[in-house]
């Protein structure tokens, strides 16, 4: 493993793999100076997905990071989406075959049982019964044991860890498509697909979603598909979507038809192309980077990482800060909230986890320096 | 090309090609094999289909009657000394190099043109090239050491590095001869830097300095008396010999006459060991300057530099015949030390036995023998001089590679590279060879029949290409090699693009992006097709329409728009018209590309007004329900079969107790409709709508009397 290190603030470890990397999580920590990600990976020799878990030795003096496999679980088909949840140990993950499967990365009580590491992969939970879901399941999210699916099908499924099987809340029948899904609250979740629209659900009012964003908003020439989707904890009114042609934009249900574009379509004179240009896979919000203007009207600063291999964080109003431009796709990153672990400096860390179509990148800074820029 | 033994082969292929080798196949299916197929699976993998005859009894019960087996083809892996990943690792990194490279050429020959200068470069066009070279080894690996101990190791006389591959070492080598033209005149020591770097690597098939080095540095820990041991003046004077000067005058100062209880008896023998190593510190170096810790004086000019030779030579002559060597009782020491001068001032034996390969002795000669040597005519001559002195026990790549820059044949050049370093090796050097070479430039450039009209640098292009197009990992890289070959590579492109498949959304976004980047509008729109129709067939309307909608086909969004009109009938009922309703909002307001979708369009518009009607009172839903009603009969998307049960759910607003809401125009076009519409019953392709026996006579019983209560109204 090759490792680079910046000579900055942030160091950018680069660690080259020998498999596709299709999406990546953070898990809740083994130790106070080891973090643990979750991978889902495809080797593309052998056609076989595999989800994996890593555990990351944070360095002491910033020179080396290792990064330890863990664990292994070979899915039945490839993963489109991964779901972790914040305390409680589980990770979701979908598949391209329809299939939800619920793991427990059980690290904590049961360490050493019988073979040193101890720790395996268990699934908990598979649902791939028919009528679930037909075709591949394209966005998951989780929250207090209860997580959502959406799928190309237009079926939008609920399965709590307790419980067999699942409980339908929408069937499209195919006629309509979802991309991406992601909790609001126990009982409101945003879903999005083709058109830039979103759909904001609440499972008190059954029957079909409460609150839509219209799609083909954008007047422009390409439309295309929402890819993330992130809300904030705090600011539940609004959320923060991701997708095709670099668009980025907020979407506030106190001003519901109107969403702000933060990047994309309309930002700017139409004759200037949009930065980034290509598919948005990944947008979160980014709490390591403080707003230049604490307003409730305004979006947060949001990270996101695009087909062209850019790394950014966008705010309102303001052009992007790029904090990687790479050769290659960036497919999935994930912000780590467990902070702040404390290094042998006494400060926080801020670590990022991001994934490249081969590389991981980890990113360790001190949240010291992010008042301005990253890096 | 220049092997007459490949049969004029243009890409060069090695001996080994021709060596059967053997995979088993493990396909479990009994004999006898009645057919067998084979074709090529992804990347290296074949696909052998092996089938039985149908057996005709019927008892095969578990036996299988065929199976489909993939064997992966073992491509060798060169020599194995860079793994998969570090190869991707440079495929990727070297792309954005060689596009910036490629950017500067494109806008350097425009502005050429326009100026009507005869030369098709920049004068500066080398420098890109230099940049471009050192981005590319950059990537190759670093060649400094990891961290240097804090307490030195004083009989540590090897510094501890990772191992350089050979592929650094061959890339740096045509860096030298063909990219850095500002060194040209400070080749010779260069090239006395390069092996000081890479005569590691030749360890491998022959003894060589370093391996020498090696042994002794594990004898030395336990050595006691360094000067008695026959090894230790063999060593130095094979380290002075390839100009390693530091480690001379480290094992030289190791000298058991430097220790102080012998400093006494010893003081001539000391006195000689130390002259000698300073005489090697101050040797003369005809270039512009030295990394820290290497020892000797630089000279930039010619002049100075030969002044300085002349006057360190006499020094060293009039050393070898100072009577002190008479009172030197040490034997070795004398021997040895008085080797060493004669390896300085360039006794040709005793150079020859101090090398160990032929690159050893050219490097030696080039230190004592011939500083001056410039032009690589002569450089060649020199080299041909040494390997006949030491012939080539066995060929190394890097040898063959060095012979060929040496040779000044372009052809050999790029035989050595593509038979020992691959076509990454060949496609990225062509740069360096083509920078401010005429005749490599005419030779690679030129566009050749035998070839398909391209030349042999987007041949080798191609051919690249075509390995990075094999691997799932690397194929997104492979157009930017393949749009530098208009004539051939579009169309290799195009192949490409349409091979990769449609059922994974992701992976199809990043296909079209490609497509996106190379303003291929016509594949991508032409994929977007093949996707709309993947998902349509697989019960995914919404995805097969959005990315019909996508690629702008109207003939197919029309056809599905008839098919679909089948199940709206049925199925827009009030229940499922939620469902409706995601799709046709992805129809959208933008009814013009979506053909006859739009009827959809207006026909949610009209239910939905249908549905907000509860009593009998004129309200805005009403009226609104009631112009719906209008612009579907009378736009001619709307298809003929739609007609009747249209009219058929809208019968409540025919009869509508307040007033009537059509006037007599309106009703006298829907009475018209009705008329044709028993003519096209006649045709043979009418669809008969299900619909209650009795509703055709309603219908028209209602318009009629709609016709007659809004004549009345109207007078």
């Amino acid at each position: 493993m090759a490792i680079t290190a910046v000579q900055n603030p942030t160091q950018i470890h680069r660690l080259p793999q020998s498999k596709y990397i299709d999406a990546v999580r953070w898990l809740p920590p083994l130790s106070p100076l080891s973090k643990l990600a979750v991978l889902a990976v495809f080797d593309c020799d052998a056609d076989t997905p595999f989800l994996e878990t890593h555990s990351l030795s944070i360095p002491s003096s910033s020179q080396t990071l290792t990064l330890t496999p863990h664990s292994r679980w070979t899915p039945p088909s490839r993963i489109t989406s991964l779901a972790a949840t914040a305390g409680s140990l589980h990770v979701v993950a979908s598949t391209l075959s329809g299939s939800l499967h619920v793991l427990s990365s059980g690290h904590d009580s049961m360490v050493d049982d019988n073979c040193g590491s101890g720790s395996m992969m268990e699934p908990v939970l598979s649902v791939d019964e028919v009528g679930f879901h037909v075709g591949p399941i394209c966005g998951v999210d989780v929250i207090e044991s209860v997580c959502v699916s959406v799928g190309e099908d237009g079926r939008v499924n609920l399965v709590s860890f307790g419980d067999e099987g699942f409980r339908r809340v929408f069937d499209g029948n195919g006629l309509v498509g979802f991309n991406a899904v992601k909790w609001a609250s126990p009982s409101e979740f945003v879903t999005g697909g083709y058109g830039f629209g979103l759909q904001w659900w609440d499972l008190r009012r059954p029957g079909g979603p409460v609150s839509q964003l219209k799609g083909y908003w954008s007047q422009g020439k390409t439309v295309g598909m929402i890819h993330s989707i992130d809300i904030h904890p705090s600011r539940k009114h609004t959320c923060l979507a991701g997708g095709s042609s670099g668009t980025i934009f907020a979407w506030d249900l106190r001003w519901q038809q109107q969403p702000i574009v933060l990047s994309g379509f309309g930002v700017g004179d139409a004759a200037t192309p949009s930065f980034p240009e290509s598919e948005v896979w990944e947008v979160q919000y980014d709490c390591y980077t403080k707003p230049s203007n604490i307003s409730s009207s305004r979006v947060l600063p949001a990270m996101f990482g695009s087909e062209d291999g850019i790394l950014a964080v966008v705010e309102q109003g303001e052009e992007p800060t790029e904090l990687l431009a790479e050769p290659c796709a960036i497919n999935s990153f994930d912000i780590d909230l467990q902070n702040p672990s404390v290094s042998t400096e006494q400060k926080p860390y801020q670590t990022q986890f991001l994934v490249q179509e081969f590389y991981i990148y980890v990113f360790v800074g001190f949240a010291c320096c992010h008042t301005g820029c990253h890096m | 090309m220049s092997g007459d033994t490949n049969g004029g082969a243009l890409v060069a292929y090695t001996e080994e090609a021709n060596k059967a080798v053997v995979y088993p196949l493990r396909h479990g299916v009994k004999p006898p094999i009645y057919r067998l197929a084979i074709s090529w699976s992804r990347g290296n993998t074949l696909r052998v289909s092996v089938m039985r005859k149908p057996s005709t009894s019927g008892d095969s019960g578990d036996e299988f009657e065929g199976k489909v087996v993939e064997v992966k083809l073992g491509n060798g892996d060169g020599d194995g000394e860079i793994s998969d990943v570090q190869w991707r690792r440079i495929a990727y990194g070297s792309v954005s190099p060689f596009a910036l490279l490629q950017s500067r050429r494109n806008s350097v020959s425009s502005l050429s043109k326009m100026s009507f200068n005869s030369s098709p470069y920049h004068v500066e066009w080398w420098e890109y090239v230099l940049e471009y070279s050192k981005d590319i080894n950059s990537l190759l690996g670093n060649r400094q050491s990891p961290r240097s101990p804090l307490i030195e190791d004083p009989k540590a006389i090897l510094k501890k590095i990772e191992k350089p591959t050979c592929l650094k070492a061959a890339w740096e080598l045509m860096e030298l001869f063909y990219a850095d033209k500002l060194s040209q005149a400070w080749l010779p020591e260069l090239l006395v830097d390069w092996l000081a770097d890479y005569d590691n690597l030749l360890s491998g098939t022959q003894v060589t300095v370093h391996l020498k080095l090696l042994d002794f540095q594990k004898d030395l820990v336990s050595l006691q008396v360094i000067e008695d041991h026959p090894k230790f003046w063999e060593v130095v004077s094979s380290a002075l010999a390839v100009g390693w000067l530091e480690i001379v005058v480290k094992l030289l100062r190791l000298h058991g006459s430097y220790q102080f209880d012998q400093l006494g008896n010893r003081e001539t023998e000391n006195g000689l060991v130390e002259t000698v190593a300073v005489l090697i510190s101050k040797m003369p170096r005809m270039r512009p300057e030295l990394e820290a810790g290497k020892l000797g004086e630089c000279f930039k000019a010619k002049p100075d530099f030969v002044k300085a030779w002349e006057k360190w030579r006499t020094q060293i002559t009039k050393l070898e015949c100072s009577p002190f060597w008479v009172q030197c009782a040490h034997h070795q020491t004398r021997e040895g030390l008085r080797n060493m001068l004669q390896i300085m001032l360039g006794n040709t034996n005793s150079l020859c036995t101090a090398t160990c390969h032929w690159i050893e002795l050219y490097i030696s000669h080039f230190l004592y023998v011939r500083p001056f040597t410039v032009g690589l005519e002569s450089m060649y001559g020199l080299a041909q001089k040494c390997i006949q002195l030491k012939p080539m026990a066995s060929s190394h790549r890097l040898m063959g590679l060095l012979i060929g820059i040496l040779s000044e044949n372009i052809e050999v050049v790029l035989a050595e590279c593509s038979k020992g370093f691959g076509p990454w090796m060949v496609t990225h050097a062509i740069e360096l060879l083509t920078a401010g070479n005429d005749q490599a430039d005419t030779l690679l450039h030129e566009e050749r029949h035998n070839l398909g009209g391209i030349s042999m640098e987007k041949l080798h292009r191609l051919v690249y290409a075509q390995v990075l197009s094999s691997h799932a990992l690397t194929w997104q890289i492979a157009p930017i090699y393949l749009t530098s070959c208009m004539q051939l590579g579009m169309g290799l492109l195009e192949i490409l693009l349409y091979k990769q498949p449609v059922y994974n959304n992701q992976l199809l976004l990043k296909n079209i992006e490609i497509c996106r980047l190379y303003e291929l509008d016509s594949v991508s729109s032409n994929i977007m097709k093949i996707a709309g129709m993947y998902h349509w067939k697989h019960g995914k309307k919404g995805f097969g329409i959005f990315w019909l909608h996508q690629a702008r086909d109207e003939v197919r969004l029309n056809r599905i728009a008839q098919k679909m009109f089948d199940s709206v009938g049925k199925s827009i009922s009030d229940e499922s018209f939620r469902q409706w309703e995601g799709l046709i909002q992805l129809l959208g307001s933008e009814s013009k590309a979506v053909g006859g979708l739009e009827f959809l369009h207006k026909y949610r518009d009209f239910k939905k007004s249908l549905l907000q009607i509860h009593d009998g009172r004129t309200t805005e839903a009403s009226l609104q329900a009631v112009e719906s009603l209008i612009s579907l009969m009378k736009n001619p998307s709307t298809p003929p079969r739609f007609w009747l049960p249209l009219l058929y759910d809208s019968l409540k607003l025919l009869n509508w107790q307040e007033r009537p809401l059509l006037n007599s125009s309106e009703t006298s076009l829907l009475l018209n409709k009705l008329q044709e519409l028993s003519m096209a019953k006649l045709r043979p392709d009418f669809v008969e709508a299900d619909l209650p026996p009795q509703a055709l006579s309603s219908v028209r019983l209602a318009l009629a009397t709609n016709l007659g209560r809004s004549i009345l109204e109207e007078q």
